[in-house]
């Protein structure tokens, strides 16, 4: 089943791009069959439908109900190892 | 044999940055190791991206541009030229022929000042390096002089990563992001302002008692806080206000959410095309000084956006910079591309206030005023830009609030040009004035970070 990821940033053109290649290739690498949505922050609640994932670029404290893991590691390169695990740990879960 | 090469390099850059660019990209690319597939790949999706842009800037500014006139008119407003924001000038600057040289002098001053010790910013973001190449483009377009233009990005990467150094205490304090700072050419830049205004509260009895934070405005105002929405409204506002009936200003509605929703997507394109650069960038920088503990990582102020505060108050400054912009003496420009990302100019300034939305409002209102009235000031340099970029032919006036506000570029580039010499001059004293108070507030916040890691450790002891 294809599995929903929702990667959003401020503005919907740096740094949600460079997280949701990452997204893309991890879960290439994983054989998981994957959708990304990417948008601005603001946009994130009217895209919710059939996500499995949110990963925002910034802390987003909000709770939409779904798992919400922050890809700002991606963006920096500390950390994203863990980053990467935990994103695997929900989509195959 | 070298007429023949500079024969060549002219015919080329006469066919336009949209031919050239992703040409350099693509060969640049090939240079650092990326297979020639995915080189050309990024280097067309770049030109698609230019292509886009032109397109989507014309679509706005025949279609919100007359009906901005015409409001302008019945009400005795002078808002005709449509602001196109950062996704229509930072694709504009990737597009001059300046771009290719600012990458390396960007990340190069960024080096020395690093082997100098003169800063602990080590800048990863290389999209932004737009904001640097803007001064440098602008300054070039206005005289023609290339090195001025090289000059221009130096000067305003230094003050970049200077600012990245002053904000990080803030970083840790509020934002909670150890080791990472921002050193952007909005939120580090207009955020000197913020302390002037945080330090003039702290004196005022009562007003200094006031502390108000909002979480849930975000909730409540729902889907009227996205783009879609808001481009919406605006074109429809603006259409009936110009007079026009139904069956005009509701296409001219639904065209501007078209332009909201576009806009970022096309703009996507050109972060595609310079990914694998920056990628790389970021891989060699963060090998040599990826050691938090003695830098600051310098990112994309994305990072700042997700806090509520942040969310709440650019939420806020929606319909306030709309207010602003009619109060802005002489102001000519209509707030519009940028609206939906007005967290960028006081994302750090929310951080000055320690998140108090009460001071954010006063110091946000004076940053959005003094942006709107610089990009003023640089209308016609912009308006050349985009000629000169191939972007729009020139009959129409365009303007950018994001970068086309900011103080430096519009200091530097009035250095050289010297049209209006009074204005420069208040802007610098103003932009110095508030530098003491940013230097003094970054000095006060990294005490208070320091105290309190002694307190902890002492805790724990």
């Amino acid at each position: 089943m294809k599995k929903k990821v929702i990667v959003c940033c401020g503005g919907a053109v740096a740094t949600s791009t460079i997280a949701a290649n990452k997204v893309v290739e991890i879960c290439k690498k994983n054989n998981i069959d994957v959708e990304i949505c990417q948008c601005r922050i603001s946009e994130i609640g009217s895209n919710l439908s059939g996500a499995s994932l949110i990963v925002p670029t910034s802390r987003v404290k909000r709770d939409y109900g779904v798992p919400l893991i922050t890809g700002m590691p991606f963006i920096s390169g500390i950390g994203a190892d863990k980053t990467e695990a935990a994103i695997l740990k929900v989509l195959k879960g | 044999m070298l007429t023949a090469i500079s024969n060549g390099i002219t015919y080329i850059i006469n066919m336009g940055a949209s031919v050239m660019l992703p040409i350099v990209i693509a060969i640049i690319s090939i240079c650092l190791g990326i297979k020639v597939g995915k080189a050309i790949r990024s280097g067309l999706m770049i030109g698609v991206g230019f292509v886009g842009l032109s397109l989507i800037v014309n679509m706005m500014n025949d279609n919100l541009g007359p009906a901005a006139q015409a409001m302008s008119e019945r009400f005795g407003l002078s808002l005709k030229v449509v602001d196109i924001g950062w996704p229509g000038a930072s694709p504009m600057t990737w597009a001059s022929s300046i771009a290719t040289v600012a990458i390396p002098v960007a990340v190069g001053v960024n080096l020395i000042m690093l082997f100098l010790k003169l800063t602990k910013t080590v800048n990863i973001d290389i999209w932004n390096i737009w904001h640097m190449t803007f001064t440098g483009a602008i300054a070039y377009t206005v005289t023609g002089n290339f090195w001025i233009g090289i000059l221009g990005v130096v000067i305003h990467a230094a003050i970049s990563y200077k600012l990245g150094d002053l904000w990080a205490p803030l970083m840790e304090d509020y934002f909670e992001l150890d080791g990472l700072t921002v050193p952007h050419g909005t939120s580090a830049y207009m955020a000197p302002i913020a302390c002037v205004f945080d330090a003039l509260i702290d004196k005022i009895p009562g007003l200094n008692k006031i502390d108000i934070s909002a979480d849930t405005l975000q909730e409540k105002i729902g889907v009227f806080g996205e783009p879609v929405v808001i481009g919406g409204i605006l074109g429809t506002v603006v259409g009936f206000l110009a007079g026009y009936g139904p069956s005009e200003a509701l296409p001219l509605g639904v065209k501007m959410a078209a332009v909201m929703v576009l806009m970022p997507k096309i703009v996507k394109c050109i972060m595609d095309g310079l990914m694998p650069l920056s990628e790389r960038a970021k891989e060699l920088l963060t090998k040599k000084y990826g050691d938090t503990a003695k830098f600051y990582i310098g990112l994309d102020p994305a990072i700042l956006l997700g806090d509520s505060q942040v969310v709440t108050a650019g939420l806020i400054f929606i319909p306030l910079t709309l207010a602003i912009a009619m109060i802005v003496p002489g102001n000519q420009i209509l707030p519009f591309g940028d609206l939906a990302t007005i967290s960028f100019f006081i994302a750090i300034a929310v951080a000055v206030h320690k998140g108090n939305l009460f001071r954010t409002l006063f110091s946000g209102s004076a940053i959005m005023f003094m942006t709107i009235w610089i990009a003023n000031q640089s209308i016609p340099w912009l308006t050349a830009l985009s000629k000169a970029t191939g972007t729009t032919d020139g009959t129409s006036l365009v303007a950018a609030l994001d970068q086309g506000g900011c103080p430096i570029t519009y200091i530097f580039t009035e250095i050289f040009s010297r049209d209006n010499i009074p204005g420069m001059f208040v802007i610098a004293g103003i932009y110095v004035f508030c530098m003491f108070f940013a230097i003094r507030c970054s000095k006060k916040r990294a005490a208070e970070v320091e105290a309190r890691q002694n307190a902890e450790a002492e805790e724990n002891a």
